[in-house]
């Protein structure tokens, strides 16, 4: 497998890397807003906890996306399905609509 | 197909493509999967992910609407917004867990070149926002109309 890179005229790893980019993005302005909540709900604590956790989960999301990079760059033509990859991103999203759920319940 | 008759069975994905183990870990699935069928086209693989990124997004922002409107709902009594705030959350954390396994079930079908199965993840979505959207309309004129 160490042929040259596939030729890939509709870019579909680029478009897939910046998917996981805006995936990543999308979970910064959830965390911002479930800090927001929980402050406004005088969970101060958690609302410090929620921030951190979701920076750290949006940057590991977006070098998920790197990742696809990286890959391009030792041409690898294989395929990667990554099970772990995609569900560590679904427990993270389980994970915010529980703490998301809380937090509006205690508001 | 190798014909180990004793340890595995017919377990894997070529007789029962729908069998999968819920607690499975990370690593039992991707060596699951890659034992089914054959290697894709890459661009396959990918546009399944990018179609799991686009839920997974569409997920977070039914959490996000969720979250806004319980602070910015401003409903008499107090815990009328929970109305529209709850289900738009729960809705978001149900289409979170069904994307996956709609991605695991389409990776399948694509390394098996089987047909792909639809989802009834957009009949939800659709449903479930017409009818939150519904609520949150007749409690906003209610809640007008009231006060």
């Amino acid at each position: 497998m160490t042929q040259a890179p596939q030729f890939d005229p509709a870019l579909a790893r680029d478009r897939t890397a910046l998917a996981w980019t805006r995936s990543a993005l999308s979970m910064l302005a959830i965390g911002t807003l479930i800090a927001r909540a929980a402050f406004e709900a005088d969970l101060h604590a958690l609302a410090v906890i929620a921030a951190i956790a979701t920076l750290a989960l949006a940057l590991v999301t977006w070098r998920q996306g790197n990742s696809l990079y990286r890959e391009r760059a030792v041409s690898s033509s294989e395929p990667h399905h990554q099970p772990g990859a995609l569900g560590f991103l679904m427990s993270t999203t389980l994970l915010i609509a529980v703490v998301a759920l809380v937090v509006t319940i205690v508001l | 197909m190798p014909s180990d008759q004793s340890t595995a069975g017919d377990q894997d994905g070529i007789d029962t493509p729908r069998s999968r183990g819920w607690l499975a870990s990370p690593a039992e699935r991707e060596r699951r999967l890659e034992e089914t069928g054959t290697e894709p086209d890459p661009r396959f693989s990918w546009a399944n992910e990018r179609t799991f990124l686009a839920w997974n997004r569409t997920a977070l922002a039914l959490i996000a609407a969720g979250l806004a409107a319980a602070q910015f709902l401003h409903l008499n009594p107090h815990g009328l917004r929970l109305i529209v705030a709850v289900p738009l959350i729960v809705l978001g954390g149900v289409l979170a867990l069904a994307s996956y396994v709609h991605w695991e079930d389409s990776e399948r079908a694509i390394r098996l070149k089987q047909p792909l199965q639809y989802s009834w993840m957009p009949r939800v979505l659709a449903g479930g926002i017409v009818i939150i959207a519904l609520c949150g309309g007749i409690l906003a004129i209610i809640n007008r109309i009231v006060h």
